[in-house]
């Protein structure tokens, strides 16, 4: 089994026997971001699901997709409860629908991700103040150790999909 | 398809709480004891009429088969079911299931909680110290992990969709403050405006301190049994009118993968619980909307029709949800201001409203003289409330609804 990584005062934990996370993970490690795709229908899902939610067979494959997406909510957190946060705060947790797969199979479905917004760096929380809905993301991943990454999402040049929307305060 | 409905054939017969408190200095065994014990008395049961128990917990409280023997109580059923908010109204379900198979006559349903002392709702102390794995990985390694963080997605979306502000959701704060100073049980008793909530400090946006709950140590507990039975009772009967219990949408798990993450379980819900009250929102004189935060009361309320999708805002922060309003929502003050419960309490309070015998400071209350006088430290008594309802909420994808009346 391998050793948990240890991330800002947390365990990580994906055992051998992690059906769901384990190639998820070491192809992050690799710098791919894989999801399942059902062999039946070809959809994608996320997180890794062991029948797919559209036709329910139990066959899949992990494909590569791009990273590049949409924030479509966020929130930020100024009050961490997780000690290993309390030093990050305030910062901003992201929704992100990826471009593959929007609105298929019905108009109000996608593959959404979480991942904090972080500088181009993968480690460097963004300012929270850059964090808005509409706003364009790519993936980029923060290592943890030599068996795993966190997919992390930060900012790109491209210009924002729809309304341009932040908390107003 | 039409429902199948048992409609007014099962009561409410008794309700009973401790304080509510943030140090009850005793075990959750202790205090459900002494919720049920109220419970039982408040019905005019003896403990061998009620044969079920059912409770629900998060691996923090103490089982049914501990509680009921040191009331005496023999048990012909009983079961404890995991969960949170929303379980209230699912397990008068499951209560009244039981007793119309013939396994058992009179249930008592709990739920005691060390919810400040022991055991937090966030994940901090015990539960913050285990290793992050499995579906907790899509969330927690970003400093994802308490109910808010989870919620506010879905918060925030909703006031990208359709204007949504801060302030109208703050009134739901306001409201329940006025009804929780006429509340003696109340943790916080003091009324608040809608500057107080937007003025108090983040704690994960959309949410500021005061949009946010109290936790709180406490039991709860509520009696079902048929409605046969409850007629030769002490206490005027409660009528279950419809019931749904833990309905969700397409994802529960990973709530915000699915739909439109703005859509929650009672778009699901109300069609199954009004169509089995046969009555619609008009027709319900009172609401008890889960208030983990402002804003699930809002999204509740909006979701099973109280006003149009979208236009929840407008809805909560128009006054009707306050005493004195046409249609008050928890005039206990709920959990954002008497005490946090996972949801009985929001029934117990309903319950006493439509007996007219709500626990508020009128000399004759428990004789349902009331003067309707709702400023500061008198009446809460809604004025001759026929039908209540009250709509539980787990998470945005899971929720419970329960229609009574009098």
């Amino acid at each position: 089994m391998p050793q948990p990584v240890t991330y800002r005062g947390m365990s990580l934990i994906v055992p051998d026997n992690d059906s769901e996370w384990k190639e998820y993970y070491a192809n992050a490690r690799q710098h791919r971001l894989t999801l399942r795709a059902c062999k039946a229908c070809g959809l994608m899902r996320y997180p890794a699901m062991h029948a797919c939610p559209w036709c329910m067979d139990l066959g899949w494959t992990w494909k590569e997709v791009s990273g590049r997406g949409t924030i479509y909510s966020y929130e930020t957190v100024v009050h961490a409860i997780q000690p290993g946060f309390k030093d990050a705060t305030p910062y901003a947790v992201v929704l992100v629908e990826l471009d593959e797969q929007r609105g298929k199979p019905t108009a109000d479905e996608a593959l959404r991700i979480i991942g904090n917004l972080v500088k181009p760096d993968a480690v460097t929380f963004e300012d929270a103040k850059e964090v808005a809905i509409g706003r364009r993301v790519r993936v980029v991943f923060q290592d943890l150790g030599e068996s795993m990454a966190l997919p992390q999402f930060t900012l790109t040049d491209e210009p924002p999909q729809g309304r341009v929307w932040q908390l107003p305060e | 398809m039409a429902m199948k409905t048992l409609k007014d054939k099962y009561c409410i017969v008794g309700v009973g709480e401790t304080e509510y408190s943030r140090g009850s200095g005793r075990t959750t065994r202790a205090m459900a004891v002494e919720a049920m014990r109220k419970a039982i008395l408040d019905a005019g049961l003896r403990a061998s009429d009620v044969d079920g128990v059912l409770d629900y917990q998060g691996g923090d409280s103490t089982f049914a088969n501990h509680v009921a023997p040191d009331l005496g109580i023999r048990l012909n059923f009983y079961m404890d079911v995991m969960g949170g908010g929303s379980s209230t109204e699912a397990l008068i379900g499951l209560a009244m299931g039981a007793i119309e198979t013939g396994m058992c006559n009179t249930v008592a349903i709990y739920r005691s909680m060390n919810g400040y002392s022991e055991f937090r709702i966030g994940g901090t102390g015990a539960r913050a110290a285990q290793p992050v794995r499995g579906m907790d990985l899509a969330q927690v390694p970003f400093g994802m992990r308490s109910a808010g963080q989870t919620f506010a997605f879905t918060f925030m979306r909703h006031m990208y969709e359709y204007g949504t502000t801060s302030e109208q959701v703050a009134h739901v704060k306001v409201a329940h403050s006025k009804h929780a100073s006429n509340n003696p049980k109340a943790i916080q008793k003091e009324r608040v405006t809608v500057q107080d909530v937007v003025g108090s400090r983040w704690i994960v946006k959309p949410l500021h301190l005061l949009d946010c709950c109290l936790e709180t140590d406490n039991a709860t507990c509520v009696i079902v049994t048929t409605a046969e039975r409850a007629r030769d009772l002490k206490a005027r009967p409660v009528y279950i009118m419809g019931v749904a219990g833990r309905v969700s949408k397409p994802r529960v798990d990973y709530h915000w993968v699915h739909g439109p993450i703005s859509r929650v379980a009672g778009y699901y819900a109300k069609d199954i619980v009004f169509g089995q009250a046969g009555i619609g929102p008009e027709d319900v004189d009172v609401t008890g909307s889960y208030d983990a935060f402002t804003f699930t009361t809002m999204l509740q309320l909006e979701e099973y029709g109280f006003c149009k999708k979208g236009e929840g805002g407008a809805y909560v922060s128009s006054g009707i949800i306050e005493l004195g309003g046409k249609r008050p929502n928890n005039t206990s003050g709920g959990h954002l201001c008497e005490g946090y419960t996972h949801g009985m309490s929001m029934v117990i309070e309903n319950v006493r409203q439509l007996r007219g015998t709500v626990d508020d400071t009128c000399p004759g209350a428990a004789e349902g003289k009331h003067s309707y006088d709702y400023s500061v430290g008198k009446c809460r008594q809604v004025r001759d409330p026929e039908i209540t309802m009250n709509l539980g909420w787990a998470m945005p994808a899971t929720g419970s609804a329960l229609i009574m009346r009098r």
